[in-house]
């Protein structure tokens, strides 16, 4: 039987998508970057396959859009921002999180009269400088 | 092995290998990584592979594969095409969500968003 140690967060459907399309309102971002971003929303980074995937969805649906950008030391790479229609799909995303989170506040602080729950470890960016090639 | 889906995946292949360089990730990615960066069977990807290698866009390296000089350009090149005409959308293609309606400063970026010029 999995320990509450082995299981992983239990993150909403897609949710990469919208933590995507936050960090790139936030700013313009490579993609190395933004794997690193992605941690504190329970993604452990270890699948830059997921990441690559989803911007290429994200740009494929118009949400984002990238164009090429000089590296003094290596390739040109690819610097991906958010589109107007991204923002706008942001916005209808967060308020949906918005009426989830609701409700979850409803069932925990109900939950919360009979056992204490321990808070969410708030986990900061972690060295993913072990998988760079350079 | 179709003719089209053995362009289709030589592009996807070219792209991600560049995409894993540029980002520091992988230099010569094996198959197995390769596979699940794609998130494709490595099986049904090493022919593929291969037959890239045959083309002189990929070169074998160890255990696993790189790109060409030729590859590089290739996968660069088809990587900008790819989306080219989806994410610059036409003057007045915004729909009835746009933020351009809030406000004539709104209305003012959205113009030089969908053109590609400031106004």
């Amino acid at each position: 039987m999995p320990t509450s140690r082995s299981l992983a967060p239990a993150l909403p459907r897609n949710f990469l998508r919208p933590c995507i399309l936050l960090l790139l309102r936030e700013h313009p971002a490579h993609g190395y970057e933004l794997l690193e971003r992605v941690r504190p929303f329970g993604f452990d980074g270890s699948d830059p396959g997921a990441l690559y995937r989803a911007l290429r969805a994200l740009e494929r649906d118009s949400l984002v859009r990238s164009a090429w950008e000089k590296s003094s030391s290596g390739p040109d790479r690819r610097i991906y921002q958010i589109t107007r229609k991204g923002a706008e799909e942001l916005h209808r995303q967060a308020r949906a999180l918005a009426r989830v989170g609701g409700t979850l506040g409803v069932f925990l602080s109900r939950y919360e009269e009979f056992v204490a729950l321990p808070r969410a470890d708030a986990r900061g960016p972690q060295d993913l400088s072990v998988l760079r090639t350079r | 092995m179709g003719e089209l889906d053995a362009l289709r995946i030589r592009d996807e292949v070219l792209q991600a290998m560049y995409w894993m360089r540029s980002e520091g990730l992988a230099d010569a990615p094996a198959v197995s990584e390769l596979a699940r960066f794609l998130a494709l069977s490595a099986t049904a990807l090493a022919p593929y592979l291969e037959r890239l290698a045959g083309e002189n866009l990929l070169e074998h390296t160890g255990d696993g594969f790189a790109l060409t000089p030729a590859g590089e350009k290739l996968g660069k090149r088809t990587f900008a095409e790819e989306f080219a005409d989806l994410t610059r959308p036409a003057h007045g293609e915004c729909d009835e969500d746009c933020l351009c309606h809030s406000s004539p400063e709104e209305a003012a970026r959205c113009l030089e968003e969908r053109t590609g010029h400031a106004y």
